[in-house]
Formats: structure tokens, sequence, C-alpha cells
């Protein structure tokens, strides 16, 4: 069934680390599709994000949306869009699901970065005579990253598990391992494509969460 | 929706599997995550929340099929899904649960003790009515999230909603994937909706004569 010298046997073939399903190409492109989607998500949520906390106009889109996707499926999700266009285009529903599932907490992140500010702050830079945009793009962005960055987290850690599920699209990534293991009854293969993707989920969450922080000890502590 | 009609009692098999499936991670994480934000002691508070926040960043499909590796369950079927859905669940609560409890104004803690009440009455009594919004918010979130967690399940041989997503997908009936996504959406809500009176019922004094306090 299933054993740890085993596991550690199919780590050690490096039948299992080369080629078009090997562990490092899977690795790059669960990578590279994550960055794509979050890039993606970005280009939306940010400007939207900054829009909404500038205004103050809109807040209820940022939280409605957060509440809806909680309780949609992300699986359900890239299934329908792969179903609705097509198979041929399933690289690009991927993609769009992705960015879906990311911008909610994006939004939120930058929407929450720029309220929370403190009043004086934002009301100092209207009295200097700064234009709306001169106050977002150098007084709230800056003062947002902090909390922009801990947006990037949350969507990074539902953007990550959603790839996973990539390969029952027929897709790549590292849950191939999981899907063609179960397939296959070959356990190894499923607990250690498992254990890859728990270490690099990990490894960037908590890289972003260190990011995160930096920032929030930058953005308050006085200057030198 | 004729799909629908054509197979509704298939689908209410589903989501009652379903509702079995998402019912003990909700109730049990929420307890376990409620009774250890407030049991765990200061010096620790660090320690677990690294821990948490490393579990919550863990794909579920992931640990559905990591978990038969550390403690021996079988890969297929619905044992892992409840207990990693726990896990979550706790994952999640514990933070929203600490918050809650955070909130309750030392103050009022203070005077409940000087008013003679023990570390538990204070508990009962105080913290816990005190915390109840926070604490409510909190499972809101945990059961939409745990509702739509479990869907995944499927795909590790448990047939709850979730199957209607795998099937309808291989046999191209996108109506399949659609009832399948209202219907774990019509069940996060019926959770939600649910908490939010939970909530009130528990809160009398925030709505009375329409004043909140």
């Amino acid at each position: 069934m299933f054993s740890i010298s085993d596991l550690a046997a199919w780590f050690a073939d490096p039948v299992h680390w080369d080629g078009r399903y090997g562990l490092w190409f899977l690795l790059l492109e669960h990578v590279a599709i994550t960055l794509a989607a979050l890039l993606l998500a970005a280009i939306v949520a940010l400007p939207v994000g900054l829009a909404i906390g500038h205004t103050g106009r809109g807040e209820f889109l940022v939280i409605g949306l957060g509440s809806i996707s909680r309780a949609v499926p992300m699986m359900g999700l890239l299934f329908a869009l792969v179903l609705l266009w097509g198979v041929q285009l399933r690289d690009f529903s991927l993609l769009v699901a992705l960015a879906a599932i990311a911008i909610p907490p994006l939004l939120a992140g930058t929407f929450a970065g720029v309220t929370t500010i403190p009043w004086g702050i934002r009301d100092s830079a209207k009295a200097q005579g700064m234009t709306g945009f001169q106050r977002i793009r150098y007084v709230e962005f800056p003062l947002a990253t902090s909390s922009i960055i801990g947006g990037f987290r949350i969507a990074f850690i539902q953007v990550v598990s959603t790839v996973v599920l990539a390969p029952l699209v027929g897709l790549g990534g590292l849950g191939f391992g999981i899907i063609q293991g179960l397939a296959l009854r070959n356990y190894s293969q499923v607990v250690a494509s498992s254990l890859v993707i728990i270490v690099i989920t990990i490894l960037g969450s908590e890289l972003l969460g260190f990011v995160q922080r930096r920032t929030a000890d930058r953005l308050s502590a006085p200057h030198p | 929706m004729e799909w629908f009609f054509a197979n509704a009692s298939f689908v209410a098999g589903l989501a009652l599997t379903h509702l079995s499936i998402v019912i003990i991670p909700v109730v049990l994480g929420s307890i376990l995550a409620i009774a250890g934000a407030r049991l765990v002691r200061a010096r620790w508070v660090p320690g677990t929340t690294t821990v948490l926040s490393a579990v919550y960043a863990i794909p579920s499909l992931a640990l559905f099929v990591a978990l038969p590796a550390l403690i021996g369950t079988p890969f297929i079927g619905p044992t892992n899904v409840v207990i990693a859905l726990t896990v979550y669940a706790v994952a999640s609560m514990f933070f929203s649960a600490r918050d809650a409890f955070s909130q309750v104004p030392s103050s009022t803690k203070t005077t409940a003790t000087a008013l003679g009440m023990s570390r538990f009455q204070l508990f009962v009594h105080v913290e816990l009515p005190m915390a109840v919004p926070g604490l409510i918010s909190g499972l809101r979130v945990v059961s939409a999230s745990t509702v739509s967690m479990a869907a995944i399940g499927a795909v590790v041989g448990v047939r709850n909603l979730g199957y209607l997503f795998l099937d309808g997908f291989q046999r191209r009936i996108p109506e399949e994937i659609v009832t399948g996504l209202v219907a774990v959406f019509v069940i996060a809500m019926a959770f939600d909706l649910g908490l939010w009176l939970l909530g009130r019922a528990l809160t009398p004094w925030r709505t009375r004569g329409g004043e909140r306090v």
C-alpha cells in the first residue's frame, strides 16, 4: 500500500524529477501559472481597490465579493469555465478562473490598506494641495503596501491550491502526481507530490508573510 | 434547470452527503478553536500562530492525500476529508476567536472579577457573550469556506456535491456543473443565515428597540 521507504525510493529515482511530467517541470509550471494569475488579478484589483478606498464609494462591492467568493467552490468555477470556452482554450480558462479567485482578497487588502490610513495623514495630503492622483500615488498607495501584500498572501494561498486541481481538466502543475497517482493507485507518487506542494505553499506563504511584516515595520518606524 | 429537475433526487442525495461531511468540521473545529483561543498560554501563542497559519496555507487536495501517510487512514473515502476540513476550521477560527476575545474591554473583565466572579463564571457569563459578534463573524467565514472546500473531497472518492463537477466535466454537461455550483452556494448561504440569526438571538441587547448599544 504505502510505506516511508517506498516514498524515499520514489524521491531518489531521477526518473521522477526529469522530463515533461517530472517534479522540476511541474514545479516550474505550477509557480508560473500561479504568478501569471496573481499578476492578471493585480492589474484589475489594485486600481479598483485604490479607487474604492480613495473615494470611499463602492465598499459594498469589496465586502460582497469577499463573502460571495468564499461560498463558491473554486473547483466548480474552473470546470465550468473550461467547459464553457472549450477544451482548446483551457489554459486561458484556467488563468481567468484563477484571477477570479485572486481578485476578492487582493481587492479587500488594497481597500483595507487605504481606509485604515489615519484620517490626519490623508487630510494633510489634501491640505498640501495634492491632487487626487498625487494623493493616491504618493500617500495612499505607499502606506497601503503592507495590507496589499497581506492580500497577495491570501490570494496566493487560494490560487496555489486551485492550481493543484488543474490536472483534472487536462492541465499540468504539481497536482498531476496526485491525480495520476490516485488513478494508478501509486500512493508513493501521490504522497510525494503532495509533500512537494505542501512545502512550496508554506514557503511561499511564509515569504509573503515575512515581507508583509517587514513592510509594516518600515511604515510604522520613524525615519532614521 | 431541466437537468436539475430530471435529477433532483440524485442531487438531494449528494447534498445530504455534503452536509454530513461538513457538519463535523464546522462544529468540532469551532469548539476546538474557541477553547484553544482561550486556553493556550500567552507564551505559546506565537508558536501556535505560526503552525496554524502554515497549516492554513496547505492546499486541501494535498492535505487530503498526505494524511494517510501521516496517520494511516485510507487514501480514498471521507475520513481524511473530515479530518482535513476540521484542521482548516481550527486554523481559521483560532484567529477570529482570539480577536473576538481580545475585544472584550478589560475594564468589564475587571469589574466582573471585582464582583466576585470565578474565572469560569467570567468566561461563561461575561467573555463568551461579549465575544459573540466576533465569534459569529468568524464562524460565518469558516462555514462558507468549509462547505465550498468539501467539494474537492469528490476527487478522493467522496460522493458529495463536488461529484457533480467531476461527472459534469467528464460527460460534458454544463448544467450539471452549474447545479453543483448553485447547490454549494445555497448550502453555504443557509449556514450563513442560520449563524446570523443565532448571533442575533444570542445578543438581544444589541438589537433591543432597534437601537444598537
